[in-house]
């Protein structure tokens, strides 16, 4: 089975997240960069498919924040091929653009699934991986909690979830692309050696793949902080008088019995 | 002529040559035994950082050395602080090595002095003295015995349980009554013996009675001796010492002139004077032989059961940890799946444990009910080293197989096992060597890989930005020098606690403000400062660590200090210990940049300024506390009056836990176990068992502490108690900053 998975840099929010001079975006420069968190499920799915039955996991990442640790990283766990997609900006591709730039890259693969994180906090204008799935011209299924093998070769059953926690149980034919919500298992933890030892002798294949951006539609007019509301009550005293309270408001609001 | 140690007395010949026909096999049977063992040790890798197996032992020649291993291995030293099983120990071994040196002189002397040369070592006063030392070593041996029995059988702590695990075939060899079997048949074959004498005495004695005196008398006798067969019970000496001996029985109608100096065998021989003549030969016989087979079989058990301790001990008290022991060794990053990735030192030590159950008995984590025991988890090793071929593949000798990783994650790291085994086994060595196997195949707790995230990517386990690192310096309203940008004295290394924690950032407040009252010219790394990795060396991410270190070390290379010191006993040991070397282990030290720069804790400076008249109490507080003696300070480090003097010099009346110093009962937070999920099913806490030990002490207010995960886990242990009211736990820096009159808060 070969399993592209999409992995993306975004801001890490225990920092402060400052505003540009010009108050239409963010600071991308003064921000540092974590793995987007669905993407690093969508990666722990496609080791533990490939660990279940054979394949191999190709990572497709943008040169963008620190992605070369990433990369690194899903080596050390055990991804097969890495390949980093040139991106000379401070600023992260349009949805629409990012979508071309790694179907760019998928294409040529042929791959049989492609996993993308379902969702990534620094999205704005809708999420990749459908959009990614409609360039790319395969079926899509989001909200993924869990991705498993199934007799006949050619199809995967995957488990969706719904609002209200309910799950489903589809069989989907490959090639598809799944938006990961969660693997079946939390992502591995991986030693430092080990990622050391293959930031030493992984290869990155680092390409250009020359797609232009897209016309974009919307633009943003401002980017701004919430401003502090009136809404919030502070319960102040003895914990035990804090305590008290809180039952009594859960009671008022019916969520006691 | 004297009269010397009679010679197979009363043994038929066939008795004899069957003893010297089986003891050749006893003795192959035994070397084969050790060898088969100790030959296991060589399954391990070599001792990084530690001197070789010969080079130890030519450091004997050493008296310190000689004297230390004499104390350890011959006289149990390290049980001398819980006399009971000192004494028994002590009289156990101290029997068994007399009546074993003792069987060991008389054979020489029958064996190499009286065949060769027709004499004996064994005559006259000599053996008088040696009668009667055997004797008080046979009845020391009992003694001990019966303590130890006392004690297993009708006390019956859970320390000695039955193993949870077995270990070797016959965990269950009855060794106390072997060994008692021993000494009481030995009594009874020497008891039987003199009263054979006895008898032939009273008969010798009546010829006197009813011919007077007179030189028939002397002829009389010896009619009587060789009636009796006396001369086969002298077969063993020349003709010249035979007559001799003949004529000294028939002229004094004494048997066996050192009997009184066997006080033991000589009531014995009494009681037994009253069976009839040819019971008494033939028991004596049979005791005889009843008396040499279980010794023999004793011998040949020892290497196949736990008396191998008696062997295995001593060479593991021999090849002791030498080195600092908060300096923790690595051999692979990866750790020790397999027996064949532990060191022969630690294979050792696995097997010299004795299954005393110490260890056990002060482990935080089986006072709770965590599924750890280090006696459990030795004896698996043990299990485990038994069980590996010699020859084979590098598979054999899983030691997951056998160990779970509830176990390994379970242990503090505290060492109070390790400080209390009597064979020096080094516990926490073991639990880290096989998580850093764990480690390596991701098999992580679920809390611990939280933390070990945090700390890959921000550098604390609080999962906080390393720019919130010195937000608390900014809330004081008087700077603080940051080393990076000015030289200073003092280098304060906070660790994240001291930092992060809200509760312990009030103390470090304090802390700075004390110090700005003394005028002491002091900064810190700022937001540059990381975890110094002490925690996540012990988790057993080695990598992990080293990359800590490495930040840690290039920041400190640039900073300018005389001395660095720290709140934190977890960095105070990393920054002590394991910071010294640059790279790797045991490449010798001193090439970091802390290298000849002194690494102190807080308390260490506060007894010193204090000594010194710098600190001075501008009110003495009043009060009686208790002091808790942080795992990474005092048993690791051994800093343990320090704060017990500032504590003392602050006005408090100071009174002891009964766990306290090297006995120290850990708050559970070490190891990384701060960070690791609740057990279910766990009533107890570490944390909480200490409180309540100090709630026990009348009259004391305050419980003491100097690390600032004892702030945090006791605070919760005594809310958690409900004991708020009655304890309060407090740092001693805070209790300094009371005492020199609150200084500027802000």
């Amino acid at each position: 089975m070969n399993i592209i998975v999409v992995l993306r840099q975004v801001p890490d929010l225990i920092e402060q997240l400052e505003l540009d001079a010009d108050g239409k975006s963010l600071d991308w420069g003064a921000a540092s960069y974590i793995i987007n968190e669905s993407d690093d499920h969508a990666l722990e799915q496609a080791l533990l498919l490939k660990e279940a039955g054979g394949g191999t996991v190709t990572v497709v990442g943008l040169d963008f924040g620190n992605i070369e640790g990433s990369l690194h990283t899903a080596a050390a766990k055990g991804a097969d091929r890495l390949i980093r997609l040139a991106w000379g900006e401070d600023a992260p591709p349009r949805l629409s653009h990012a979508a071309a730039l790694y179907a760019a890259a998928i294409k040529p693969q042929n791959p049989d699934l492609v996993l993308v994180g379902v969702q990534a906090h620094d999205e704005w204008e809708g999420v990749l991986a459908p959009w990614l799935a409609a360039t790319l011209g395969l079926p899509y299924v989001g909200v993924i909690r869990g991705v498993w093998r199934t007799e006949t070769p050619g199809k995967v059953r995957v488990h969706k979830e719904f609002p209200g926690a309910v799950m489903a149980e589809f069989t989907m034919k490959l090639p598809a692309v799944l938006g990961i919500l969660g693997a079946e298992k939390p992502p591995r933890y991986v030693p430092v050696s080990r990622i050391r030892a293959a930031a030493k002798s992984a290869q990155i294949v680092d390409q250009n793949v020359g797609v232009q951006p897209p016309a974009v539609g919307a633009q943003i007019e401002q980017l701004y902080f919430p401003a502090k509301g009136e809404g919030a009550t502070m319960l102040t005293g003895s914990a035990e008088e804090v305590a008290a309270r809180i039952a009594e408001l859960l009671a008022e609001r019916g969520l006691l019995r | 002529m004297p009269f010397s140690r009679p010679l197979m007395w009363n043994v038929p010949h066939l008795s004899e040559w069957l003893l010297y026909g089986l003891t050749p096999l006893v003795v192959i049977a035994f070397v084969a035994g050790v060898v088969w063992r100790a030959r296991k040790w060589a399954l391990g890798v070599a001792e990084p950082a530690s001197p070789s197996a010969i080079e130890r032992l030519k450091q004997l020649i050493q008296p310190r050395v000689l004297v230390d291993f004499i104390k350890n291995a011959f006289f149990q030293w390290r049980l001398v602080p819980d006399s009971f099983s000192s004494w028994m120990h002590l009289t156990i071994f101290w029997g068994m090595v007399l009546l074993f040196l003792g069987t060991a002189i008389a054979t020489v002397d029958q064996d190499f002095l009286n065949l060769p040369f027709d004499w004996q070592l064994l005559q006259g006063n000599i053996y008088r003295l040696f009668e009667l030392v055997l004797d008080l070593a046979g009845v020391a041996l009992l003694v001990g015995l019966a303590l130890a029995a006392y004690r297993r059988y009708v006390v019956k702590p859970e320390r000695l349980g039955p193993n949870r695990r077995a270990v070797t075939r016959w965990d269950n060899f009855p060794f106390l009554g072997i060994l008692a079997a021993i000494a009481i048949s030995g009594f009874l074959v020497e008891g039987l013996r003199l009263a054979e004498g006895f008898r032939l005495e009273a008969q010798l004695r009546q010829v006197a009675a009813a011919e007077g005196s007179g030189s028939g008398l002397v002829a009389e006798r010896k009619e009587i001796l060789h009636r009796w067969g006396y001369e086969e019970n002298l077969r063993h000496l020349g003709t010249e010492r035979q007559e001799a001996e003949l004529e000294r029985v028939s002229q004094r109608a004494v048997v066996f002139p050192a009997a009184p100096w066997a006080p033991v065998g000589y009531g014995l021989g009494k009681i037994f004077a009253a069976i009839p003549e040819g019971v008494i030969r033939t028991l004596h016989q049979l005791l005889w032989w009843a008396h040499a087979l279980l010794a023999f079989g004793f011998i040949v058990a020892v290497p196949f059961t736990k008396a191998f301790h008696l062997i295995s001990s001593p060479i593991s008290i021999l090849y002791r940890n030498t080195g600092p022991v908060g300096r923790l060794p690595v051999v692979s990053e990866s750790g020790a799946q397999t027996i064949r990735q532990l060191t022969w030192r630690q294979l050792l030590q696995a097997d010299a444990c004795t299954w005393c159950g110490k260890c056990q008995e002060v482990c935080p984590g089986y006072n709770c009910g965590y599924a750890l025991s280090p006696k459990v988890l030795v004896q698996s090793v043990d299990y485990v080293l038994l069980r590996t071929p010699w020859k084979g593949n590098g598979q054999a000798g899983n030691l997951h197989e056998v160990i779970s990783p509830d176990e390994l994650w379970a242990c503090c790291t505290c060492r109070a096992c390790e400080e209390i085994c009597p064979v020096c086994v080094e516990h926490p060595r073991l639990v880290i060597d096989m998580r850093r196997s764990l480690i390596d195949q991701g098999k992580v707790e679920e809390g611990v890989q939280d933390a070990l995230m945090n700390f890959q990517r921000y550098g604390n386990s609080f999962g906080q930005s390393p720019r919130k690192r010195s937000t608390w310096v900014k809330t004081l309203d008087f700077p603080i020098k940051d080393a990076l940008k000015e030289p200073v004295e003092y280098l304060w290394f906070t660790g994240d606690y001291a930092a992060y924690d809200q509760r312990v950032v009030e103390v470090t407040k304090k802390l700075a403000q004390v110090l700005h009252h003394l005028a002491v010219d002091f900064g810190l790394l700022m937001d540059k400062e990381q975890n110094a990795g002490n925690d996540v060396r012990r988790i057993g991410e080695e990598g992990l660590f080293d990359m800590l270190r490495q930040k840690n070390l290039e920041q400190l290379g640039k900073a300018h200090f005389a001395a660095v010191f720290t709140t934190d006993p977890h960095t105070y040991n990393a920054l002590k210990n394991e910071y010294e070397i640059s790279d790797g282990e045991g490449n010798g030290s001193g090439t970091g940049p802390l290298a000849g720069k002194p690494v102190l804790h807080y308390t260490e400076l506060l007894d010193r300024w204090l000594q010194e008249g710098k600190l001075v109490p501008s009110e003495k507080l009043q009060g009686v506390a208790t002091y808790h003696d942080p795992c990474y300070l005092g048993r690791y480090n051994g800093i343990y009056e320090a704060p017990r003097r500032v504590i003392e010099a602050l006005g408090l009346k100071l009174v002891e836990m009964p766990r306290n110093r090297r006995n120290s009962f850990c708050c559970g937070a070490g190891g990384g176990r701060v960070w690791m999920k609740d057990i279910p099913g766990i009533e107890r806490r570490p944390a909480e068992l200490r409180v309540h030990e100090a709630l026990a002490l009348p009259g004391v207010q305050r419980l003491v502490v100097a690390c600032p995960k004892d702030l945090v886990m006791f605070q919760d242990a005594v809310k958690t108690i409900g004991a708020e009211d009655r304890l309060q736990v407090v740092d001693i820096a805070e209790l300094v900053w009371q005492a020199v009159g609150s200084p500027v808060t802000a």
